[in-house]
């Protein structure tokens, strides 16, 4: 019983780990694997050793009461759930979280009234049965991951008949509501494209974006049946759009349809799971193809990729637009909405926006900071210039724009120290504007606090290292969290010439903060790059 | 918006009013010039007593002879003003056989003329709801609307109006003879028009020329309206009428039209209801016979006139004019004028189309510019007041302070 209540408290904890990583066996059992300590921690397996061993050695005293005392003991010693430590993410109890919990439970359970009922009837040959009771009692926590895996394979048609039935009710929401959808995918700055494209159209209609980082096709059913559901007023639907596997993007679209398409980046971003960029390229395209003849797609032409999906010709209304093409010399068929003269301070972005068709320009002042948001805002004032707003209100709407969550949000603290937060999903692009964002402030020290970028696959090594040589020419002290995986930033760092003894390197966020407060005055800064989910924690 | 699907507008007539009639045939005047290829057209019918109506039986006007909601298809409905609905609650209150369901709008034309409709009642529930509708705000309808409130505006900014007096009908039941003395010692002169406030189509005005016609005048005028306006007949003028259309600086005047049969006066049923089919036959001359100086004048006058009311959409201004003199008054604005002075319009080039059509795109503007302004406006006076209860925040207004630091 005793391992029976430790098995389902750990199942318990386990469940929190598959859910980030989002109901997939295999991420999960390769995560599980990984490392023997998550698998097999040592406390639970000592305990469990010494019990078998004590109890082997004591069973000789017939009708003792020791050998049983001795196995609730070590039994306890070794299920006594472990601190968690740190929780990022907590486990969320959703609908389906607990339908596979109860799965879980129902196989662990069973497999347990099984060794019960087995168990009394081995033969009664010297410590055969207590050694099978211990085994069983172990094995069946030990093996805690492979009941949710087992309780998730149980739910499959469950969880696919939920699916299917969110899926039509959010297609009906969306054809009642009939809003104009615009789709946004790109492997970085989709999240602040939508949370501007929506602040710039709520000038003149409504719009509701997809909340958060709401991406996937469940997601997206999330948002509409939740939010959209019952408001008729809503005129545009900007929905984010996740590509995690080819095909995500294609659903997602047969669901909303999008008018409108807007494709930010390519890049390295989950590039483990797609193998290459041309993979990345050809799942982001699919939220061109899903366009309409008489529907229009939104460019970045800066990013390469991008571009040769503006030049692919499809659909017949294309707005590209760029930060680098100088607005005099726009060539023809080239970007439409061109940015230039652009300073950034403190107080934020600055540049001027002209529109190669009309020839209108506009300077836009904006209190975001990072370079790479000009092209977050190009491509929101194309849409909103396309759908019939002055260029001037745009930039007006632009004045009043605040950062989308945790995406270079910076505050001061009560001490008088910066805190600049771009914590979420740091690629190369972003990691490098946010860097020299921190360089911006040249009053005081400079921390730099990152774990280092993760899912970028072949490139992962290369670009941390990329990474750790540009921190070192825009930080005066690096915080790195975790020993493991930013390896390849101290070697940049170092090969730079940072000096070693302003380089630190911790277990945890929390001890990279409390560092902080010890050591940092007013008008020193810190920057936050990057947040890792806890099933990358060491 | 994208072109991806049809701009559905909901047109609005009949009205809880005297000129219910007229806004019926006034809405289908409307309805028959939209573009059926760009616009989705959605009839909204209020009857006389008041209730809401929608149904494709509602899209024939000779439907209109019989009891209309006797035919199958016309269902109760209502404008929500609840942001989220974006236009019609149509069955509000499901019964057994009908479900409730919401048709959005995207545009509203109010084609109805007088009380609860031209005055800025409809208007006041438009902007409650924040659909974007056709024709003058709030306050613009409501003053237009009130004789008397609008000559205070209009002398107000030096426009010239023929002058008059008004009292209420209190006042009138309390003290006739007192109202009578005060009304003579300001206007000495008869003929006087004696006039409801707030009625539209000439309905209780009555011209007096003598102090027994006035009290009858006035006495038939108090059953109709609180307020009661008496004020000089301009002799020896002719009545003009100028359509207007646009917003802000950029407003448009039509040409000029003169109704013919001033000679007396113009009764209700020679307004509307002469010859067989309604108010185009009505005699008039188009464009008025006036000296092409003195008819600018008009023009500028009445996009003044608008204006001065912070009128939009469209309007008719009437005024009194003798010729001679180049006296020019104005008498009163309709914002919701019959036809919506198609016919004026017609002789500027632009056909009823082209009207409902600039008439939706000025719609549009006017809501694109109370989106400019910010009604969201987040303080932590809430927070404050869970935290302290209501007596930590007494006097709190002005002093909540905005959370507006970076989250």
């Amino acid at each position: 019983m005793i391992w029976l209540a430790g098995t389902i408290i750990r199942i318990y904890r386990q469940a929190r780990f598959y859910q980030i990583e989002e109901y997939k066996s295999g991420r999960y059992l390769r995560w599980a694997l990984a490392r023997r300590d998550r698998w097999l921690p040592a406390r639970p397996a000592g305990a469990w050793l010494v019990g078998l061993l004590l109890a082997l050695f004591i069973s000789d005293a017939p009708g003792s009461f020791v050998p049983g005392a001795v196995g609730v003991i070590t039994g306890l010693i070794a299920v006594w759930p472990p601190d968690e430590g740190e929780v990022k993410k907590g486990f969320k109890a959703t609908a389906r979280a607990k339908r596979l919990l109860g799965a879980a439970f129902v196989s662990a359970a069973a497999l347990a009234a099984v060794a019960l009922l087995v168990i009394p009837r081995l033969p009664d040959v010297s410590d055969l049965r207590l050694v099978a009771a211990l085994a069983a009692g172990f094995a069946l926590w030990l093996l805690a991951p492979v009941w949710l895996v087992i309780g998730n394979l149980l739910m499959t048609p469950v969880e696919a008949a939920f699916r299917r039935q969110f899926v039509r009710r959010a297609a009906r929401v969306l054809d009642e509501v009939q809003p104009t959808v615009i789709g946004i995918t790109g492997s970085y700055g989709k999240t602040s494209t939508k949370t501007y494209l929506a602040h710039i159209l709520n000038g003149r209609w409504k719009a509701y974006p997809t909340p958060k980082s709401y991406n996937t096709l469940m997601g997206v059913c999330l948002a509409i049946n939740n939010d959209l559901a019952g408001d008729y007023g809503v005129d545009y639907f900007i929905c984010e759009m996740g590509a995690y596997i080819p095909g995500e993007i294609e659903s997602i679209c047969r669901l909303t349809h999008p008018a409108i398409s807007i494709v930010v980046e390519v890049g390295p971003q989950h590039l483990e799971r797609f193998g290459s960029l041309e993979n990345v390229a050809r799942a982001k395209y699919e939220i061109i193809k899903a366009l309409p003849p008489d529907g229009v797609g939104v460019f970045n032409w800066d990013n390469p990729y991008v571009r040769k999906m503006y030049e692919r010709g499809y659909p017949g209304t294309r707005l590209a637009v760029s930060k680098t093409v100088n607005p005099a010399d726009v060539p023809p068929g080239g970007p439409r909405f061109v940015a230039s003269d652009i300073e950034e301070t403190l107080d934020g972005l600055r540049f001027t926006v002209t529109d190669a068709q009309t020839g209108e320009r506009e300077p836009f002042v904006t209190p975001l900071l990072g370079e790479h948001n000009v092209t977050n805002l190009l491509l929101a004032a194309a849409v909103a210039v396309y759908e019939g707003m002055p260029l001037r209100d745009v930039a007006r709407r632009v004045r009043s724009l605040q950062p989308a969550e945790s995406r270079l949000v910076r505050q001061m603290t009560p001490e008088g120290i910066t805190i600049i937060n771009d914590a979420y999903s740091a690629n190369p692009v972003g990691a490098a504007y946010a860097l020299r964002v921190l360089s911006l402030h040249q009053g005081g020290r400079r921390l730099l606090i990152t774990p280092g970028m993760v899912e970028l696959g072949p490139l992962m090594e290369s670009e941390n290292r990329k990474l750790g040589e540009i921190a070192a020419a825009h930080a005066t002290d690096v915080i790195l969290v975790g020993a493991g995986q930013t390896g390849p930033v101290k070697t940049g760092l170092l090969a730079a010439g940072f000096p070693p003894e302003r380089l630190h390197v911790v277990d945890t966020l929390a001890e990279a903060v409390s560092w902080y407060q010890n050591e940092l005055r007013a008008g020193d800064t810190v920057l936050f790059l990057n947040d890792l989910p806890d099933t990358y924690s060491s | 918006m994208s072109a991806k699907r049809k701009t559905a507008v909901g047109v609005i007539f009949g009205g809880r009013s005297v000129e219910h009639d007229v806004s019926v045939v006034t809405g289908h005047q409307v309805m028959r010039a939209f573009d059926p290829e760009r616009y989705e057209v959605v009839p909204v019918y209020i009857n006389r007593d008041g209730r809401w109506y929608t149904g494709e039986p509602l899209l024939e006007l000779k439907n209109f002879k019989d009891e209309i909601t006797s035919y199958k298809g016309v269902m109760n409905a209502v404008i929500s003003p609840s942001v989220e609905h974006h236009g019609l609650i149509i069955n509000p209150t499901s019964g057994r056989f009908e479900r409730s369901r919401v048709k959005r709008l995207d545009v509203v034309f109010p084609a109805v003329h007088g009380s609860h409709g031209e005055d800025g009642t409809l208007q006041g529930l438009f902007e409650l709801a924040d659909l974007p509708y056709v024709g003058c705000g709030v306050l613009a309808s409501a003053v237009a609307n009130d004789k008397i409130m609008t000559k205070i505006v209009l002398s107000q900014q030096g426009i010239p109006i023929v002058e008059g007096v008004s009292f209420s009908r209190a006042e009138w039941q309390e003290a006739p003879d007192k109202v009578i003395g005060h009304i003579v010692h300001e206007l000495p002169q008869y003929p006087l028009f004696v006039k409801p406030a707030t009625l539209g189509s000439s309905i209780g005005i009555g011209r007096a020329n003598d102090e027994t016609m006035l009290r009858a005048y006035i006495e038939v005028a108090a059953n109709l309206d609180r307020l009661i306006l008496v004020e000089n007949a301009v002799t020896g003028c002719v009545e003009i009428n100028c359509a207007v259309m646009g917003s802000g600086t950029d407003v448009r005047a039509s040409v000029l039209e003169q109704p013919v049969s001033w000679e007396e006066f113009l009764t209700y049923e020679e307004k509307y209801l002469r010859g067989g089919e309604g108010m185009k036959s009505a005699e008039r001359l188009i464009p008025a016979p006036l000296e092409p100086e003195l008819a600018e004048q008009i023009r500028q006058m009445a996009i003044r006139a608008f204006r001065a009311v912070d009128g939009r959409g469209t309007a008719r201004v009437d005024f009194l004019v003798r010729p001679e003199e180049k006296a020019i008054y104005v008498n009163e604005l309709n914002t919701m004028p019959g036809s919506l002075a198609f016919y004026l319009w017609q002789e500027d080039g632009l056909s009823p189309q082209q009207v409902v059509d600039k008439l939706v795109e000025l719609a549009r503007e006017a809501h694109a510019e109370k989106r400019r302004s910010t009604y969201n406006y987040q303080t932590n006076l809430l927070e404050v007041a869970a935290q302290r209860g209501l007596k930590g925040v007494k006097g709190a207004k002005g002093r909540a302070k905005n959370p507006t630091a970076a989250p």
